[in-house]
């Protein structure tokens, strides 16, 4: 028979605060940082596979585009965009099945049984998908290089280019917000997650520029989808050749840096009511 | 509906605080949606710090709902919840460290972590810092006899294991109270005992309250002090086990043993006979001693052989099948 040892415990009401200090929010993050990692290391063949097929999908990509022949024009314009995708991809997806596979489980609800408010356990969510979707990301570009350069060409690289990447990894933690809110309420909507991700392939920029497209489209994408100014601004630095105040494409340095913003806003604001949503419905921990 | 209650007394186990109730709801009520019919109407329940209270209810009666209300996970349609004094809804994350649960059906832990990375992992959660839970989830797995394979997925685990490792990450940072949500579910024997054994430990030693949900009346009538039951939605008896069982031990039932098949025996109202194994047993509950002598003259005028008359004590189950089955007064 188990026993416990009984020793000193608590048994009138624990030492409380009504805010937790600063460290117990770092350490909550960070503990939801850990335990994504641990996560992505469970899944290690998974990441292993994604290695693999996203770059081949992206030569694959080239090849179609350059009718049978790795063009070198398209090299360099379709790698930035692939990895950009790619990161996309699994950044939002990474968050997105982890927060419906706790749902489907049911240890999402244990989740909330914290002092912590909830958007600190969602960005340190966040914060392990980011670190997931490198592994897939990185292969990407690595193999893009190793093409590249063995093509005779040179990969260029302009320390600028952290901008616009810090902006579609800002952008993206705001759509992962808006789809994880929408999955506390309304459950089974992997098809709209997987259709923004085709929607983001298409119109995100990643392999036709969006000067290339109609106006109205153009439009649409640099408003509305948070990789299309990143990737149309890092383009413009690394092909272009233009310093990142002078952005010849796009709506400039103000909207990537502001859309992102904008995203987390939107992204933050319809979490928090969707939350209260599900608390009222009791949806947290249905499924 | 008429509601059996009395005002619960505090506790005299070590370590319990009777100042204010651990737990504390009045006047809660909870309506989905649309719906016309609360899930929960109004209860209102007191529990004293240190008491193990069993409550009770048949599937869909309301006790999830309640419990989850409690904990924060669903709000109510109107009503007050407090635990150790704090609202949920107000006093969000002070409520929070009153209390650990194992909530139904649910995993409640990862079962992709292994039991110790989920006890660091909810043990942080809970705001400890990391040395402390360290320490706290190698106590607790000592306890469980999972510390030589605490290194293992919870994944594969048995299922008595994967729920040893949820009461554990639900007492992870020592919270006076503990609910209990269906804790012994699908549970072998030997499991369900050492979960129950917890429960008593936590409870006589710790002075731990402890709100337990189960259908297994044996762990209720082992382990709960107090025990409301929960029909429809509202609460049709609050009361001390012994008081609960005494109060319903007034109808004492009888049973008659007679010899052979008589399936044919005219007998008293109230009274049924069933054949088993060459002898008829007969069985009722009374109001009235008088009713079983009647029921002896009967049979006599019937030259029946009466082998034995035995009263039979009533157990929490014929209490709460006698108050769920009850019809309800408006």
């Amino acid at each position: 028979m188990t026993t416990l040892t009984p020793t000193a415990g608590r048994t009138g009401p624990a030492n409380t605060a009504d805010r937790p200090g600063a460290a117990t929010y770092l350490n909550g993050f960070s503990n939801e940082v850990h335990k994504g990692l641990l996560n992505l290391r469970a899944g290690w063949r998974e990441v292993l596979i994604q290695m693999i097929t996203f770059p081949v999908f992206f030569l694959l990509l080239v090849l179609f585009m350059g009718r049978g022949q790795l063009r070198d024009e398209l090299l360099l314009p379709g790698l930035l965009g692939m990895v950009s995708l790619t990161f996309i991809h699994e950044q939002v997806n990474r968050a997105f099945w982890s927060y419906l596979g706790d749902m489907q489980s049911g240890v999402l609800e244990q989740t909330y049984l914290t002092p912590l408010p909830s958007w600190t356990l969602i960005l340190g969510r966040q914060v392990a998908a980011v670190v997931s979707a490198l592994p897939s990301a990185l292969s990407v570009l690595l193999v893009g290089v190793i093409t590249i350069e063995a093509r005779g060409g040179d990969m260029p690289f302009d320390v600028q280019i952290l901008v616009p990447l810090t902006s579609i990894v800002l952008g993206t933690c705001g759509l992962a917000l808006i789809l994880c809110g929408l999955t506390l309420v309304y459950k089974r909507i992997e098809i709209i997650t997987q259709f923004s991700m085709a929607v983001w392939f298409i119109a995100g920029g990643t392999f036709v520029p969006l000067d290339n497209m109609p106006d109205v489209t153009a439009f649409l994408s640099r408003l509305l989808v948070p990789i299309a100014p990143g990737i149309e601004a890092i383009r413009d630095i690394l092909v272009g050749g233009h310093s990142l105040t002078g952005l010849e494409t796009g709506w400039g340095l103000w909207w990537v840096i502001l859309q992102p913003i904008v995203l987390i806003g939107i992204g933050v604001v319809l979490f928090g009511r969707l939350e209260q949503v599900a608390r009222r419905r009791g949806t947290l921990g249905r499924y | 509906m008429s509601t059996q209650t009395q005002a619960p007394a505090g506790s005299d186990r070590p370590g319990a605080v009777t100042a204010t109730p651990a737990i504390e709801i009045s006047g809660l009520t909870k309506t989905y949606g649309s719906s016309d019919t609360p899930s929960v109407n109004n209860i209102s329940l007191s529990v004293p710090a240190g008491t193990v209270f069993g409550f009770l209810g048949p599937n869909g009666a309301g006790k999830t709902t309640t419990i989850k209300i409690l904990a924060g996970l669903l709000a109510a349609t109107s009503g007050k919840t407090l635990l150790n004094g704090y609202d949920v809804t107000r006093r969000r994350s002070a409520t929070m460290q009153q209390f650990g649960a194992v909530l139904e059906g649910s995993r409640n832990v990862y079962w992709t972590l292994s039991a110790w990375q989920n006890l660091l992992y909810f043990g942080r959660l809970k705001g400890m810092r990391g040395a402390d839970a360290r320490d706290r989830a190698e106590e607790l797995l000592k306890g469980l006899d999972l510390w030589e394979r605490r290194d293992e997925k919870v994944g594969g685990y048995s299922r008595g294991m994967q729920q040893k490792v949820a009461v554990a990450a639900a007492l992870i940072a020592d919270p006076p109270i503990v609910l209990l949500d269906e804790p012994t579910i699908g549970l072998d024997v030997e499991a369900t005992r050492t979960v129950m054994e917890w429960i008593r430990t936590m409870a006589r030693d710790r002075g731990k309250t402890v709100l337990l949900t189960t259908h297994q009346m044996n762990v209720v009538e082992e382990l709960c002090d107090r025990v409301a039951v929960i029909r429809k939605g509202e609460v049709v008896a609050d009361l001390p086990t012994d008081q609960l069982l005494a109060q319903f031990r007034e109808r004492d039932k009888y049973e008659v043993r007679v010899e052979g098949n008589l399936p044919e025996l005219s007998l008293p109202s109230g009274f049924t006979a069933r054949s088993v194994e060459g002898t008829t047993i007969i069985s009722g509950r009374v109001s009235d001693p008088q009713q079983v002598y009647t029921l002896v003259d009967r049979l006599r005028d019937q030259h029946a052989v009466v082998q034995s008359l035995s009263q039979v004590q009533p157990d929490l189950e014929d209490v709460f099948m006698g108050l769920i089955k009850a019809p309800a007064h408006d």
